[in-house]
C-alpha cells in the first residue's frame, strides 16, 4: 500500500533530521505499528504519510504512484484517528460528524459506529459536555466515517476504559479482515501485540527493527524453559535449553515424575523489546 | 470546489453556535442605538460610516475568532486532512464573514428606513460591503497568522487601525482638512473603503469610485495570493509541528 524508501526529513528550525533515510513498505490488509520512544519522528512519519508536511527527501509510493503526485481526493481513501480530540466543541457530536460526512463521497452508517463505541445515546449532546474517554471514541468514529480504505490511529485506546478499549480494538481488527489497512502508533505494548501484524522500532530517527511482534520475541528472548517444580517439600528451578528439550532427560524426567508448579519459554515481552532497541525507557 | 459550499454552510452554523454571529448582531444593535439616538433624520451621510467600521474591522476580527477556535479545538488538523483544498477553506472563511457584513447592512438599512430617512444606492453599497467585506477577512487572515494568540490578534487589530483607519476616520469628520493628505490617504486600503460607501450616497466623483472599486480589487487579488501562499505554512505549524 505504502512503499517509503529513504525518507528524511528534518523541520526547517531544526539543525539535525528528524528522520534519517526510513525504508519500510505497509503491506495491504495489514495492521503496521510504528513505535519508538516520544520526539523520534513517529509523529512526523504519520504526518508525511498523511500529506500534512511535504518537504521530505526519499520516496513514498501509495498504491504504487508517488505521494506528492495525489491531491485532495488522497483523502477520500484515508482516516486519521488523532490522539487529542479534533472536535468542534460548541456542536454536537452528531453535527460533528454530519459536517464532515458531507466532504467525502463515501459515508459509513455513522448511528452504527456511534452505537458500537457507545456514544449513540450522547450524539446530540454537545462535545464540549464529554469526558475524554468520549471524546476519543469519537476521534476513532470520525476517522471512519468515510469507509476509507487506509487508516492512521495515534494512540487509539489512550484514555479509555478496558470495556471501551475492546470495543475499539474489536473494530480495528473488524476493519482489518474487511481488507483495511491500519498504521497505529501507541505506547501501549499490550496493543501492539494484540494487533499489529508487522511493527517498526524507530530509534534516532532510524528503523532498529522491523519484524512481526512474534519473531521479535523470539529473536530478542532467550530460547530457554524455566520450570518449577516440588521437591521434598520445597520448590525447585530448572532451566533447559528450547531447542533440544525432547531430547533433554532431565527435562523429561521432572515432567514424568514431580509435580509441575511454573513452566514458562523465556519469550521476551515487547515491552523489554521497546526498552532494549530504542535505548531509552518507553515513558520518556 | 466541490466543497465550497459545504465550508460555507458550516462556517455559518458555527458562526451561530460560538456565538460569533451573535456578537456581530449585538454590534448590530449598537450601530442602531447610534442612529437612534442621533438627532440627524436623513442618516444617508453617517450610515457609511457606521458601515465601514463593521465592514473593515468586524470582518478582520470574525475571521481571526473563527480560526482561533479552530486553533484552540485542533479542528484545522481534522479539515487538513479532509478532502478539501486550501482555497474552499480559505473562500468558505471569507464568504461567511461576507454573510455577516450583509447581514448587518440589511439590518441597519431596514432600521434607518423604517425610523429614519435614508436616501443611498442599495445595490452600490452592498457591492461595496462585499468588496470591502472581501479585502478585510484576506487581512484577518493575515493578522491571525502572524498572532501568537487571540492578544496577539487584538494588538495587531489595533496596530491596523491605528494606522490605516482613524487617519480616514479623523479626515471624515474634519479633523483633517489638508487636500493633500486627503490624496495621499488614496495608498491605504481604508480610504478606498469608505470612498466605495460614501458613493452610494452620491457625490463622489467618478474617478475616485474607479481608482476605489481597482484599489479593492487589485488589493484582494494580492492579498489572495498571499494569503493562500503563506496558508501551508500556518497549517504545517498548526497541525503540532
Amino acid at each position: 500500500m505504502f512503499k517509503v524508501k529513504d525518507l528524511t526529513f528534518r523541520y526547517p528550525k531544526n539543525k539535525v533530521d528528524t528522520l534519517k533515510g526510513l525504508t519500510f513498505e505497509i503491506k495491504e490488509g495489514e495492521i503496521f505499528g510504528l513505535l519508538g520512544p516520544s520526539g523520534v519522528g513517529k509523529s512526523t512519519t504519520q504526518k508525511i504519510l498523511t500529506k500534512l508536511l511535504d518537504n521530505y527527501s526519499g520516496e513514498i509510493k501509495y498504491k504504487d504512484k508517488d505521494l506528492k503526485e495525489y491531491k485532495k481526493e488522497f483523502y477520500q481513501e484515508i482516516g486519521v484517528g488523532f490522539e487529542m480530540p479534533v472536535h468542534f466543541s460548541k456542536l454536537t457530536a452528531n453535527e460533528n460528524l454530519t459536517f464532515f460526512k458531507k466532504l467525502y463521497k463515501s459515508n459509513a452508517d455513522t448511528d452504527e459506529l456511534l452505537k458500537k463505541v457507545g456514544l449513540y445515546e450522547d450524539k446530540d449532546k454537545q462535545v464540549n459536555e464529554y469526558s475524554k474517554g468520549m471524546k476519543v471514541r469519537l476521534n476513532f468514529v470520525r476517522a471512519l466515517l468515510n469507509n476509507p480504505k487506509v487508516l492512521f490511529l495515534d494512540e487509539p485506546t489512550s484514555g479509555l476504559d478496558p470495556k471501551n478499549a475492546r470495543v475499539v480494538k474489536d473494530i480495528i481488527k473488524d476493519f482489518k479482515d474487511n481488507g483495511g489497512t491500519v498504521l497505529l502508533t501507541t505506547h501501549l505494548m499490550n496493543d501492539v501485540d494484540e494487533l499489529c501484524d508487522r511493527v517498526a522500532f524507530l530509534a534516532d530517527g532510524q528503523i532498529a527493527e522491523i519484524d512481526s511482534p512474534k519473531n521479535l520475541k523470539l529473536k530478542h528472548g532467550q530460547r530457554v524453559v524455566d520450570l518449577e517444580y516440588a521437591e521434598d517439600g520445597s520448590t525447585e528451578k530448572a532451566s533447559f535449553d528450547l531447542d533440544s528439550l525432547g531430547a533433554d532427560e532431565e527435562f523429561l524426567n521432572i515432567i514424568k515424575e514431580k509435580k509441575i508448579i511454573t513452566i514458562h519459554s523465556k519469550e521476551t515481552t515487547l515491552d523489554d523489546i521497546f526498552i532494549n532497541v530504542t535505548g531509552v525507557g518507553k515513558d520518556e | 470546489m466541490n466543497n465550497f459550499l459545504v465550508l460555507l454552510t458550516g462556517e455559518i452554523q458555527r458562526m451561530k453556535k460560538y456565538n460569533i454571529l451573535g456578537a456581530s448582531l449585538l454590534v448590530s444593535i449598537i450601530w442602531i442605538g447610534v442612529l437612534h439616538f442621533t438627532e440627524i433624520e436623513n442618516v444617508s451621510n453617517i450610515f457609511p460610516l457606521l458601515i465601514f467600521l463593521d465592514a473593515t474591522s468586524m470582518s478582520m476580527l470574525l475571521v481571526g475568532v473563527s480560526m482561533f477556535f479552530e486553533k484552540q479545538e485542533g479542528t484545522l488538523k481534522s479539515l487538513l486532512i479532509s478532502p478539501i483544498n486550501k482555497n474552499e477553506y480559505i473562500l468558505a472563511k471569507v464568504f461567511s464573514n461576507v454573510v455577516s457584513n450583509i447581514i448587518t447592512l440589511g439590518i441597519l438599512y431596514a432600521y434607518a428606513r423604517i425610523f429614519k430617512e435614508i436616501d443611498i444606492n442599495v445595490l452600490g453599497i452592498f457591492s461595496a460591503v462585499i468588496l470591502i467585506g472581501f479585502f478585510h477577512s484576506l487581512i484577518g487572515f493575515i493578522l491571525t497568522y502572524y498572532s501568537k494568540d487571540f492578544t496577539g490578534l487584538l494588538m495587531g487589530m489595533l496596530k491596523y487601525s491605528f494606522v490605516f483607519m482613524i487617519p480616514v476616520l479623523l479626515q471624515e469628520v474634519g479633523i483633517i482638512k489638508s487636500e493633500l493628505i486627503g490624496k495621499i490617504l488614496y495608498i491605504i486600503p481604508s480610504k478606498s473603503a469608505m470612498v466605495l460607501l460614501k458613493s452610494s450616497a452620491g457625490g463622489i466623483d467618478i474617478w475616485s469610485i474607479l481608482l476605489s472599486t481597482a484599489y479593492m480589487i487589485l488589493g484582494s487579488v494580492v492579498i489572495y495570493y498571499f494569503v493562500s501562499k503563506k496558508f501551508d505554512k500556518f497549517a504545517v505549524k498548526e497541525s503540532g509541528v
